[in-house]
Formats: C-alpha cells, structure tokens, sequence
C-alpha cells in the first residue's frame, strides 16, 4: 500500500503541476463527505466506531451536547439544574421538538431511550459509566411529567453530563420507538436531528436526508449545539478507504469534503487555492509510550534520558507537517485546564541524556519501539525517535506492526516502548484515568502511581474548576517526573472541501458536520 | 451422458473434503493472527469488563475447537455466522459483493480473450517478425505493470484531466445501466489490459507449438489458405491450454481483485476480505475464503468440462 500511496502522490502531483481542472461534478443540494470505512450500524453508542457516530449525531440528539470548545451544553434539554448535592439532575425538554416521524418529543421517550441504553444485553458503548463501575451510578430516572426527567445519581460527578454529551455514547441520543420493530430489533434512527436516515448501501455510502420536522436551536453552530439547520438536501457519506482515492475524488468532485486530511497531503492542499484546508487542534494524543515494568524500561533514569535525547518539538513539528504544535501534557490543548504548566516542552539535553545512561548503567542494549504505518505519524515519530536517540548512545530497533496487532500489545502490555495514538478524551480526568491506572488489573495503563489515582478520583468529584486546575497541575508535575509516556502533540483536525462548499467547518472533536453547509456546483 | 454426469458427480463430491480442509485451515490460521477482534472495535478507551462482556457476546470466549464445531455445524446449514464488525449476515454480504467482482471479472477476462486469441495467433503466424515483437513487447510490458499503477493513471487521465468519468462509486447496473457503465469502464479496461498480456503470451506459445506440427504442414500441402489453417487448425488446439489459463485466472480474480477494487473503490469481495482481516472480522475472512475455493474449484471443474469442446482428444472417460 506504502508503494501505491507513492506511486498515487508522484502521478497525482505531477497531475497537478500539469493543471487539472476541478471538473464540476458537485451537486447543488446534494454534500457528500468521505468517510474512511464503512459504519458499523445505525444504533446511537452500540456496535459503533467514529464513523458510526459521526452519522448518527445527524440524525438524533441527546439531552445535551458538546460545544466547539469541548464543555457541555443542553441540547434537547431547555435546562439543566443541578441539585447541591450534586446527586440529581433535572432536565427540561425543550418546546415543541418533534421526531421526523411528526411524533412529539416526551420525557417518555427518554426514558424509552435510557432504558435500552442501560439493558446490558443493548451493548451499549458507556454502560459503565452510568452503572457504577465508571465514572457515575445512576440509580433513579424519572418523568414527573411530560417534558421533565430527572436523573438521580448515587455519587456526584463532574463528569455525568460529560458523559451524556460523548460522541462514542451516541451522544446519549434520543429516538423514537418505532426505530425498533415489533420485536425490539434495531432498524434504522428516528431522531430529531437536521437528517433522517436514508439509505445505508453496504461498503459504499450512507445518505441522510434533510430533516422537514427539525427544530432548530437557537445561537449559531457551535459544535453539536446551536443551530444545526440543514442548508442541503441530501448527505452522502462515501466510503473511499484510501486516502489517494479519496483526494482524487475531492479533485474530481466526486466529494465534497474531506473531514480527516493526512499530514502528508496538508502540504498539497494548502498550496492548492482551490482546496479549503481548515486545521484546528484536536483532542486525540499522539504520543510515545514506555513500558515502566521492562527490566530496562523500568528504570525512570533511561525513560528520562530518552525525553532528554529528544528535540520534541521538532518531531512534533515534521510527524504533523507543521499543523501541530508540541505539546507534552495528557491534556489536550484545546481544553480549558491546559495552561502555561501544561504548555511547557521540556528541551534536548545531550550531555545530560548521556550521563543519566551512564549513571543507570546502559551499555546499549537494544530496545524494541513498536509502531505502525497505519497511522503514518506513529510510523514517522518511530524514525526520529531512533534517529536523536542513537546520538545520545541508545539503540532502538524499530519493529513495525499493523494497527490490530499494535493495539493488541499497547492492550496487553506486552512492549518495551511503542509510538501510540490515543482518541479524544474531552475532560481532563478522562485523560489521566485514560494513561494511568493498576497495571496488574489494566495492562495497557502506563502509569501505575496510587498518588495520581487518589488525585483524579478527587477531580472526577468536583466541579470547582479551581480545585480542578490544581489537581490537574499537580498530576502534571507527578507524570513528568515518572516518564510513563511522552505525549508529542495534541491531534489535528485537518479537513479540506473543494471551493464550491460553503460553511463546512472543522472542530476539535473532529467528527464531519453536514448542518449549515451548503454546495455551490457553479464553482 | 452417464458418464459425464458420474463425472461430474465425482468432481463435486471432491470439492467437499478441499473446502472442509480450506475450512479447518482458514479457522484456525485466522486466529493465529495477532489481534483482537473484541479490541479492535472498543478501541483505545475499552475497559475490562467491556472487552469480556462482548467477548463472550460474540462467542470468543469458547474454547477455539468449541468455536469451530459450532462454525462448522452452522455452514453445514447455509449459514456463515454474522460479520463481527456490522452483524450483518456473512452470506447476502458476501454474495452482494461478489456480484460487484464477477461483473468487471468476466467482462474484463472476456475482452482481454476476444483481444489476446486474435493478437497471439497473428503474433504465432508472423513469428519474429515485427508483429511479432511488437506483439510479444505490448503483452509483456502489460504482464509487468502493476495493475493499481495502471489504473492509477487511468483514473487520473480519464477521471482527473478529462473528467469523463467518475473517480469513486460503484451503481448497480439493476439500478441505472448507463451510469453502472461509467463506474466499470476503468475498473474494467484496467483488468482487461493487464489480462490481455497474460493471455496473449499463452496464445502465442500455444500456437507457435501447434504451427510446428506435421498436420499444420499437411494442411498446408493441401492448398489451404493461411486464413483457413490458422482459424480451423491452428486456433483450436492452441485455444485448450489458453483455456485453462483462463478457468486459472478466472478462479484467482472471481475471489477478488482487492487492489483494484481500493484503488476505484468497488465494493468487490476482495476489498471485503481485505476489510475483514483487518478488523479480524473471523466470521467474514471465513466465509470469503471458503467462497472462494468453491468458485475456484467450480470455475475449474467448468474448464475441464468444456475441454473436449476445443480438444476432442480428451474426453469425460
């Protein structure tokens, strides 16, 4: 694939310099936007990948929602109060929201919705985090009348309505109970978003279309919230899994957008003014891994002689094509807790790197850096990485892997050292609960510390965001100082649509937006 | 037609032990594979009890010989389990793919044979001469080019400089014929002239050794024309081999042309299997690979049954 990739960048490049063209196969009213991979169902947060959800967020919506600054905002709900206690959550639905079906939206449905979610036999994606064994326990959900719900939790938690609001929840989506048959069966989302679910033709694409029943919210988009009124007819999810064929037919007009650019073909885009290259830091993590059980590993002095003998920012730099900035806190740098102690990039210090290895005795032993190509950041980070590490005495054998096989030992634990790509955690204890935890019960923490355990326990509790920050800030100095892991850089968001789209934006959270967008097939 | 029919019979009855070892064989070498299906559809934020919950939801907790008895016993019955990625039933995915491969497979081996008999028997009766080099030279830079390369650059000269047609998709031709032509055109004449080179060689061989023959001289004595001897004595004892390497090349890319079908985004069974063993989809690699083999061998059983039509030497007995 590496080879055809090549072959696809010369021939496309050399295409270019010739002059094409964009031919004018946009269809006015009709927005189609590549997706990587076909979905793997239609049900809100159960069987689902990013592609899933992606799709899903057109066509229902929950009680609230992520904003373009990754905080939470109501969405169905007109309100949200919040007892003192923190143990009870009323939701007020707002006026007049209707299914696509025509049927109005009740707190009954709600509950209809929740209680699928929370039947284990659904497989629902964020059970555990309302049943106890994460983040919260929602012990009581009522409908004291008709556009009311409330949620009774058993412990407070700054992170239930964070967790309502995820992505990979399914938003916590509300729909209707004809979007099962007779006999329970899932058969297709009748929700309350800007779209409806059309047709879903396996391996090929998946097509909403505008939704005549939507009501809309009021303010501008911001990310799932706000107005999200569909300007288009049609969307057309098409699955180009390659990436060359999905730029020749962003070229061809064949796709409207493109809402996940490689880095590697940012340089291409962004010197063709045709293209609308967007770029805007994600809430993924890009990062180098060490296994601190590793008889080698385990020793903190040649973790942080290997930090010391890297030029982070510069690697930052070249794996991203210059999109990222480096950054080397688990918190991303869109979210509000990242500030200047989070924002601090440690330097390159030879001579330092050295005589710690000296001083742990390494005699050049080698380490095994796991990595893969199907993500090419991970595989480019891998070969700086072994590059400024030899010039400080340290011998890494690169061993390159495909993603299923990564995955598998960054999930066992079974690795020396591994360059690593974590999905977006948008709340800064799900960051630090994401790298650290007991690695005997969870071998693919990197971080083991009882210390840092108690303290994100305490951030998941409160909702000062003072209390928080400093939390946040103490575990900051904590993980630096163990070197579990080396984060590079918060993720990118790269998207590119051809000149005749207008209004498509990019976000931290990443997922395509098809509401307020609108296609021009004269451009 | 007795014997032919206990012929075929035999034949069929043959595939049953190939397709139990094919069967046991992808089973098992499937899951030597390094990966976790349960992993790899969680991702990244998957917590214990989540990876064992849906383990155990999709049977992966079973002993593997418990899994592949319960596997078994279910093909035996026509069913091949659900995709682990969709849930969708392994047999109507596999079987809407596969129409998807066989329609650009068999146009394309179909042209690359009208081209490649007619290129190879000209090439065979000029031998050395520069028909023939030209001939040989054309097939062989097209044996050699890889076939994304080459359908690369036609989607960028027909799709990107011209724009006559489309770069992505793939419709029906159920659906709407003319536009179904568009999508299969490139796919098509890609598959077709890297084919073409395979064949035409095998054509030319073939004929050249039959043009060497006694008959061929006799046929010749006789006052035969050229025309005369190449088409009726010439072409159809050079056509058998040919004909083998088509039932040969059919069986390989009626399973799948997975390059060409990423590079023109076909939603062909080859890029299906190649989905499917990235995401250790079991269920979906099993069944394409055991659909396989039977059309490999049912493709070829079709070749040997049609051999007595261009060499009536061979016979069913």
């Amino acid at each position: 694939m590496t080879l055809k990739t090549t072959f696809t960048m010369a021939a496309l490049s050399g295409m270019l310099l010739a002059g094409i063209a964009i031919p004018a196969h946009a269809q006015e009213g009709n927005l189609r936007i590549r997706i990587n991979a076909d979905i793997r169902s239609s049900d809100p947060g159960i069987n689902r990948d990013a592609n899933s959800d992606a799709v899903v967020a057109h066509v229902v919506e929950g009680l609230v929602g992520y904003k373009d600054d990754a905080t939470v905002a109501p969405l169905l709900a007109k309100s949200v109060d919040v007892s003192a206690d923190g143990l009870t959550y009323t939701f007020t639905l707002r006026d007049g929201v209707t299914f696509s079906n025509g049927e109005a939206l009740t707190s009954e449905d709600v509950l209809f919705a929740w209680d699928r979610y929370t039947n284990p036999e659904s497989g629902w994606r964020c059970l555990p985090d309302v049943n106890g064994e994460g983040v919260s326990h929602v012990t009581d959900v009522s409908a004291p009348d008709a556009s009311t719900v409330v949620f009774t939790l058993e412990q407070p938690t700054a992170l239930f309505l964070a967790t309502l609001a995820r992505a990979d929840c399914g938003g916590t989506g509300i729909y209707h109970s004809s979007s099962l048959d007779a006999e329970g069966k899932w058969v297709a989302p009748i929700g309350t978003g800007p779209f409806t679910f059309g047709e879903w033709r396996t391996g090929q694409f998946v097509e909403l279309k505008a939704n005549p029943n939507y009501s809309a919210l009021e303010g501008a988009r911001d990310g799932y919230v706000g107005d999200k009124t569909p300007l288009v007819e049609t969307v057309r999810f098409v699955i180009v899994p390659d990436d060359s064929a999905a730029k020749a037919a962003l070229y061809a007009g064949d796709v409207d957008v493109i809402p996940d650019v490689n880095n590697a073909d940012v340089p291409e885009f962004k010197a063709d003014e045709r293209i609308d290259l967007q770029s805007v830091p994600g809430m993924g993590l890009t990062a180098l891994l060490f296994q601190t059980q590793d008889p080698l590993l385990g020793d903190v002095r040649i973790r942080e002689a290997l930090r010391l003998s890297l030029d982070l920012s510069e690697i930052a730099d070249v794996v991203s094509e210059g999109q990222a900035k480096p950054s080397n806190s688990v918190i991303p740098q869109p979210s509000s807790y990242f500030t200047e102690v989070q924002a601090q990039v440690p330097a390159r210090d030879l001579e330092k790197a050295k005589a710690l290895l000296a001083e742990a005795g390494y005699k050049g032993e080698p380490i095994t850096w796991l990595t893969t190509e199907f993500y090419p950041q991970l595989f480019s980070a891998a070969i700086l990485v072994q590059a400024m590490a030899q010039e400080a005495g340290i011998n890494i054998q690169i061993e390159t892997l495909d993603w299923a096989t990564l995955l598998d030992r960054y999930t066992n634990g079974t690795y020396q050292a591994m360059s690593f790509t974590y999905s977006a955690r948008l709340d800064p204890s799900l960051s630090y609960d994401m790298v650290s935890g007991d690695k005997a019960a969870q071998p693919n923490k990197v971080w083991d510390s009882v210390e840092g355990r108690d303290l994100m326990a305490k951030a998941r509790v409160s909702s000062d965001p003072a209390e928080r920050q400093a939390i946040f800030d103490q575990l900051e100095g904590m993980i630096r100082a163990d070197v579990p892991l080396l984060v590079l850089y918060s993720g990118t968001r790269v998207s590119a649509a051809h000149a005749g789209v207008e209004g498509y934006a990019t976000w931290p959270v990443g997922l395509p937006r098809a509401w307020g967008v609108s296609v021009n097939s004269g451009n | 037609m007795p014997a032919l029919a206990r012929y075929i019979g035999k034949r069929l009855l043959w595939t049953l032990p190939t397709l139990l070892l094919v069967s046991v064989m992808v089973f098992f070498m499937v899951r030597l594979i390094p990966g976790d299906p349960v992993q790899l559809i969680l991702g990244d934020q998957a917590t214990p009890s989540e990876v064992a919950q849906l383990t155990r939801k999709l049977g992966l907790d079973q002993p593997i010989p418990v899994q592949f008895v319960l596997w078994l016993g279910q093909v035996a019955q026509g069913d091949l389990g659900n995709s682990i990625t969709n849930g969708q039933p392994v047999l109507p995915l596999m079987l809407g793919r596969f129409q998807v491969t066989a329609v650009i497979v068999i146009l394309a081996v179909g042209l690359a044979t009208l081209i490649a008999v007619p290129a190879g028997l000209l090439a065979a009766w000029k031998q050395n001469g520069r028909l023939d080099i030209a001939v040989v030279a054309a097939a062989t830079l097209l044996m050699s080019v890889p076939s994304f390369w080459l359908g690369l650059v036609l989607l960028l000269v027909f799709g990107l400089k011209l724009g006559w047609l489309p770069v992505v998709g793939f419709v029906p031709f159920t659906e709407n014929f003319w536009s179904a032509l568009t999508y299969i055109v490139l796919p098509v004449a890609t598959l077709t002239l890297i084919e073409v080179g395979v064949l035409t060689r095998m054509v030319r061989a073939s004929a050249i050794e039959v043009l060497r023959l006694e008959y061929v001289t006799h046929a010749r004595a006789k006052g035969l024309s050229e025309r005369q001897v190449l088409l009726r004595h010439v072409m159809p004892n050079a056509f058998a081999p040919t004909w083998t390497m088509i039932g040969l090349v059919l069986g390989g890319l009626l399973g799948g042309a997975a390059v060409l079908e990423t590079v023109f985004t076909l939603p062909g069974l080859g890029r299906l299997l190649v989905d499917a063993i990235f995401a250790r989809d079991y269920p979906v690699v099993q069944g394409c690979l055991l659909f396989t083999a039977l059309l490999y061998v049912l493709v070829n059983l079709i070749v040997d049954l049609c051999y007595p039509l261009f060499d009536p030497r061979v016979t069913a007995s």
